[in-house]
């Protein structure tokens, strides 16, 4: 379960970037966070991992303080970051095996790696092959394959399916469903409202530091999300 | 978990071009060096061979001591098996001097004298390899070690775990060192193993050790620019800048400070120019001139003068005696105008070494001659050994030359088994180590600071 309680996060330079932000994400759950660029998506991700320091306010990661126990509260999620380069150098195996023994995996085989790698729709001669010769869209399902080896039961993504083609989204959606399935609490930011629509068990849209609407998914499917989200953005409550 | 970040550390290095590249030129490197090295001493140890074999025979050839006195002892300054590595000052101070009863000695004829050749591109040592390209690739292997891995993603993601910040950059450091160290460790022992099959390098137990101790160096020498590059890498935003950042500090280091200090002593301490003690000389003999006259005619009117045998006496040894005191004086003023020159040029250099200490690549310079018996201070120790040896030569050759006197008739044959032959020991192991120690203090002090610098920059850099 993950939390926000009155989440705050004031930049160096002035900046209000979080403003008493609240909600959570429960087990079971996919939560989708929207919002136009700068909004403060990326920050409220960074304040669960204790990147940053919030200037007010608790991120919970199953009950546990973010900030107080940084440590423990990372070993309770799984992150699939915006378009994380990877080591190019390293083949794609090389690279899960890494982050998984991070992540505390430490007795998993080539095989185990080859399943996940095979379930994010990898092509089975990029396993072995180094992540310099990788697209965009590759290393994005890498990405993904290494949060789901971690097998957290927390999950956190950064607009996950920036570069991913349609088929691999609709792969990828698949297998948030499955995620969620188990139990594990989603949280994921996106641009994507159309992908949103189809997962999410709630939806929430932010804006300059404040989640301005929340609804869930029977709450928003009576309406037009992409609606509600435009007349967000130009300011116009719904 | 350090296990795992120290093992990717070391695959993420030794798997990327650019280590296949350091390897590569530095085993090149090296081994040229070596094999330049050896070639270099084995010539010069087959000239001074000849030179000691030419001296031997003409000092038999010669039929009397006076002859003897006449050519003087020519002295040849062995050359040191470990200028194989670390030429040192060797190539440009002279080799050859002569003893002999009129002059000071002195060093002369050097090796870029006889051959201007090697002074155009000086040498190609180990020394210099390690100085200036090992540093650079410790810098190259560095720079992107920790704003790299931002750059890319991958820390933020590390960091998405139960890991301890400590824990990633020590495991960080352990593993880009231990793979920095394998294009060093690698060749180098190569290059000992070449230097083994030359028939003509000796290398004693006491060679050994000064080796180990010149390695030591090398890789402190390489962990100071190490530790450098992590340390810009932990306080950059950009790959980019701090690539730049080392390279100015690289240059600064390697070829600022070192010529900088040299200028800085001379304005710091400056030391008298050669004319100004002469004209400092010229105005004392003024003054003992003055004197001169002044005790002359102090004389005269004391003693007016007289035509007797005694006055004349009186006059003779008074002048005798009053001219003698005057040369001491002179000699005594010369010789302490010359006492202070030396203290202030003395000063003056020690103040450029110790300036120029700052810079790991001076302590790296200072510290491997004094192990390799190839710098200043062991070229000055042959040069006093010279200077001590003209005296017991000088009292010899006088001593066999009065004996002769008033024998009259053909002189003897002289045996040259007599003869006091110059006697030189140098520097134990046990005193070059005491002379390199500051450099590795100073080297280590660097690192330390600098790890720790890393390390406190670490655990509060902004990954995102
Ligand atoms: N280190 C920082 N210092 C100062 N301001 C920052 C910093 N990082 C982010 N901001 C500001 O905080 C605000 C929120 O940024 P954030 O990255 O959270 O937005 P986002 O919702 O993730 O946007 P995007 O959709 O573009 O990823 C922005 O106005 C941004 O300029
Ligand atoms: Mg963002």
């Amino acid at each position: 379960m993950l939390e926000a309680k009155d989440l705050t996060k004031r930049y160096e330079d002035g900046l209000l970037a979080l403003d008493h932000v609240n909600f959570e994400v429960r087990e079971g759950e996919i939560y989708c966070m929207l919002g136009a660029n700068g909004a403060g998506k990326t920050t409220t991700i960074n304040l669960f991992f204790n990147f940053i320091d919030p200037t007010e306010g608790q991120a919970l990661v199953n009950g546990i303080d973010a900030s107080k126990d940084p440590l423990e509260a990372k070993g309770n999620i799984a992150f699939v970051s915006e378009n994380v380069m990877l080591y190019h150098n390293f083949t794609a195996r090389q690279n899960i095996d890494y982050f998984a023994k991070l992540g505390g995996k430490t007795d998993l085989q080539k095989d185990d790696y080859y399943a996940v790698m095979r379930k994010v729709g990898l092509q089975d001669k990029a396993f072995e092959a180094k992540l310099k010769t990788f697209s965009k869209g590759m290393r994005q399902k890498l990405g993904i394959a290494i949060a789901i080896i971690k097998d957290a039961p927390n999950i956190i993504l950064d607009e996950p399916t920036s570069g991913l083609d349609p088929k691999a989204a609709a792969e990828f959606m698949d297998i948030l469903t499955e995620l969620k399935k188990q139990g594990k609490a989603i949280l994921m930011s996106t641009h994507d409202i159309f992908r949103a629509k189809t997962i999410a068990d709630r939806v929430a849209i932010m804006k300059e530091g404040r989640i301005v609407m929340e609804r869930t998914r029977e709450e928003f499917l009576k309406d037009d999300l992409e609606k509600i989200y435009l007349n967000y953005m130009q300011g116009i409550a719904a | 978990m350090l296990r795992t970040i120290i093992n990717k550390e070391i695959l993420e290095n030794i798997t990327s071009p650019k280590f296949v590249f350091t390897f590569l030129l530095c085993t090149i490197l090296i081994l040229l060096a070596v094999y330049a090295g050896v070639g270099n001493y084995r010539s010069e140890l087959k000239e001074y061979h000849s030179a000691l074999a030419l001296n031997e025979k003409n000092l038999e050839s010669q039929t009397s001591w006076g002859l003897i006195a006449g050519m003087g002892m020519k002295i040849t300054k062995p050359p040191q098996v470990l200028g194989c590595m670390i030429s040192g000052i060797q190539d440009a101070v002279g080799r050859n001097a002569t003893v002999n009863i009129a002059f000071d000695p002195s060093l002369v004829d050097s090796r870029y004298d006889s051959n201007p050749v090697f002074a155009i591109f000086g040498p190609l040592d180990l020394a210099l390899i390690v100085k200036i390209v090992l540093s650079l690739f410790a810098i190259l292997f560095t720079y992107d070690a920790i704003v790299g891995e931002k750059e890319r993603g991958t820390l933020k993601l590390s960091l998405a775990n139960r890991v301890p910040r400590d824990q990633v950059i020590l495991g960080k450091a352990i593993g880009s060192f231990v793979s920095l160290l394998v294009p060093l460790v690698i060749p180098f022992l190569i290059g000992l193993i070449m230097l083994n099959l030359f028939p003509d390098v000796h290398l004693s137990g006491d060679d050994w050790a000064r080796i180990g101790l010149i390695f030591l160096f090398f890789l402190l020498y390489l962990f100071v620019f190490f530790t450098l590059g992590l340390f810009v890498s932990a306080r950059t935003n950009r790959s980019s800048s701090s690539l730049f950042i080392l390279l100015f500090v690289w240059v600064v280091f390697i070829f600022v400070v070192p010529k900088g200090a040299v200028v800085l002593s001379k304005y710091m301490r400056p030391v008298p120019s050669v004319h100004e003690i002469n004209s400092e000389k010229d105005a004392y003999l003024q003054q003992i001139q003055n004197e001169a006259i002044e005790g002359r005619r102090t004389f005269f009117q004391e003693n007016p003068q007289e035509d007797t045998p005694e006055w004349r006496q009186k006059a003779q040894e008074w002048g005798a005696a009053f001219q003698q005191e005057l040369t001491a004086k002179i000699d005594a003023k010369n010789a302490e105008l010359e006492e202070a020159y030396q203290a202030k040029r003395r000063a003056q250099q020690l103040l450029a070494l110790n300036l120029s200490r700052i810079s790991p690549s001076s302590a790296l310079t200072f510290g491997t001659q004094s192990l390799s018996k190839t710098g200043i201070q062991e070229h000055e120790r042959f040069l006093n050994a010279i200077k001590s040896y003209k005296p017991i030569f000088t009292k010899f050759i006088n001593g066999k030359l009065t004996e002769n006197i008033g024998t009259g008739g053909q002189p003897p044959k002289p045996d040259l088994d007599e003869l006091p032959r110059m006697d030189f020991k140098p520097m134990s192991l046990n005193d070059s180590f005491m002379l390199a120690l500051p450099d590795l203090v100073v080297m280590a002090l660097m690192i330390i600071v600098l790890f720790a610098g890393t390390f406190v920059s670490f655990l509060r850099y902004d990954i995102r």
